[in-house]
């Protein structure tokens, strides 16, 4: 699904090196690392924002940089770290957008979008926020809101930069068990980072872990202690 | 695109507000003119009838201008408030009237035959406003925050009029007069057989706008999101700016630079209609901006036996609270 292959990653200059591993279907993976390491950067290099240095990510055996600009969002959906802060977007609009790149030239929802639409809310049980406006939700429901946004976009390639970093215990609990369905029941490769050591732990996924020293990034095993794991990282 | 009641009875509000202030907009002045004789005038034009003259002369091209500036520039507000992702853009607190400004003023003052007619005076508004949307764009990807471009556009704002205010101290009292008139803003300097030319560029201006509803309704997330969406940003910006030089250079060629409209009908719209549905976003802002200058312009009217209001002050008057209001409810 997503494989690298000496990739090296960063803006101008290499920031990291990854190390060589193909991610599956149905699996979540936690990307974690220190502040600074290159998370975002290695998100960015896979939803095709920004281009390797050297060497390939390939997204469903095609190599990143030759899927067309119009192709990527049928290819990966990003939830970004921001949710859009936005007045007067209605929830079912906002989700609606996750269509944009399968409906026509002027936008017009089919019944095949309204049912994805409906979908994506019954699954994330948000029902109940379809008529809402963006603005009033908290923060929790944004990010089931942005995660259904990314679940009717169809793409086999979920991303995530930290879904968790502005929830209470119990939300960052739901979306992540939420998000681990999601991959396992609708063969999707998910990748999020996260800063939530221990609860990622819990979650028995494997981890994409970045040594800031050594600057390299590797995939490392659910079965991993803790120890050993903040170890590589911290 | 499925209108709710609220936004169908709005819109048919606006749509039934228009033709009857734009009969009140006809009627007021000092001197009554029949039905009749408009109807005349337009049809059967009598050039030795005094009222036909006025009618078809006077009262008709300023109604029109006074619908198609109020349209164009709050169609331009809205496309830039979507582009920048900031409620306060506008094209004239973003400096693009600015441009026309210099333009025009370099213009009257050069003493160049060519570029003091009105083709000229239209010609110089566009490339003026044309420049200066790219300028605030190489500006706008430079900065990063909503407020940085506001400051930068305001600061490109006095320092053209500063420049302006230099070409002034340097030309003579006939063309500082052009000059002067022109920049007070009147609706009134449309010729009738100039209608249809203005008219035809503002509707593809306008069609253009529609076209683009759906990058339109994506952007509104952001140029990031967008362009995970699959927006062409280059392009959608692109067009933006052509639009916006378009309409802002045609209206303030023959209007002056008309303040704060751009800024405050989209605005309004929004508060009004809670959606950021671009076909009906740019809808009302159509109609309400003409009616808001069509009420303005009957103001203006009434008020001339006691004294002279030029547009632009009184967009000022109107619109430069409203933009306090808006900076504290949004920005605070």
């Amino acid at each position: 699904m997503i494989r690298t292959d000496n990739l090296k990653i960063g803006y101008k200059q290499a920031l990291l090196e990854v190390e060589n591993f193909t991610l599956q279907k149905g699996q979540l993976y936690f990307l974690i690392g220190k502040n600074g390491s290159g998370k975002s950067t290695f998100l960015k290099t896979i939803s095709g924002q920004l281009s390797p240095i050297s060497g390939s990510v390939f997204l469903q055996n095609k190599q990143s940089i030759e899927i067309p600009f119009g192709e990527f969002p049928k290819t990966v959906s990003f939830v970004s770290s921001h949710f859009p802060n936005v007045d007067f977007l209605k929830v079912e609009e906002f989700i609606a957008l996750g269509r944009s790149s399968f409906t026509s030239y002027f936008g017009k929802l089919q019944s095949t979008d309204n049912k994805l639409i409906t979908d994506s809310f019954s699954r994330l049980k948000i029902k109940h926020l379809r008529g809402r406006f963006t603005s009033q939700l908290s923060d929790g429901e944004k990010q089931l809101v942005a995660i259904a946004k990314a679940l009717v976009q169809e793409t086999p390639i979920i991303l995530l930069d930290e879904p968790t970093a502005f929830l209470d215990y119990s939300n960052k609990i739901l979306v992540l068990e939420m998000l681990k369905s999601i991959a396992k029941e609708m063969n999707k490769c998910i990748v999020l980072s996260s800063h939530d050591i221990d609860l990622s732990l819990d979650m028995k996924c494997d981890f994409l872990a970045v040594n800031f020293e050594e600057k390299i990034m590797q995939l490392v095993n659910h079965s991993v202690s803790k120890k050993e794991l903040l170890g590589f990282c911290f | 695109m499925v209108l709710s009641k609220k936004h169908s009875f709005i819109l048919l509000a606006l749509l039934i507000c228009i033709p009857i202030f734009a009969l009140v907009h006809l009627s007021v002045g000092q001197i009554s003119i029949t039905p009749k004789e408009f109807w005349q005038s337009l049809i059967n034009f009598h050039e030795h009838i005094p009222n036909e003259i006025i009618a078809r002369e006077i009262r008709i091209p300023r109604l029109f201008m006074a619908l198609i500036a109020g349209a164009s520039l709050s169609v331009v507000g809205l496309l830039m408030q979507t582009l920048f992702n900031n409620p306060l853009a506008g094209p004239y607190v973003l400096g693009i009237n600015s441009g026309s400004s210099l333009f025009v003023a370099l213009s009257i003052m050069t003493g160049i035959p060519f570029f003091a007619s009105d083709l000229g005076i239209i010609t110089n508004a566009l490339i003026g406003a044309f420049l200066f949307g790219l300028v605030i764009l190489f500006f706008s990807r430079l900065v990063r925050t909503q407020i940085a471009l506001l400051l930068v556009g305001l600061m490109l704002g006095s320092f053209i009029s500063a420049f302006v205010s230099f070409i002034q101290s340097a030309s003579d009292a006939q063309e500082l007069k052009v000059f002067t008139l022109w920049a007070l803003g009147s609706l009134q300097k449309v010729e009738f057989t100039q209608i249809p030319l203005i008219l035809l560029v503002t509707i593809i201006g306008i069609i253009g706008a529609f076209l683009i509803i759906k990058p339109l309704n994506i952007l509104v997330l952001g140029e990031q999101e967008a362009k995970l969406l699959g927006v062409n940003i280059k392009r959608v910006r692109l067009i933006i700016i052509v639009i916006t030089a378009i309409l802002t250079g045609l209206v303030t060629a023959f209007c002056g630079p008309i303040a704060f409209v751009g800024l405050a009908v989209p605005n309004l719209v929004r508060i009004l209609f809670k959606t950021q549905q671009h076909f009906i976003l740019i809808t009302a802002s159509l109609l309400m901006g003409a009616l808001f200058i069509l009420i303005c312009d009957i103001i203006i009217q009434l008020a001339e036996p006691y004294f002279m209001l030029p547009i632009n002050v009184l967009t000022s008057i109107i619109g430069a609270p409203m933009v306090i209001f808006f900076i504290l409810n949004r920005l605070r």
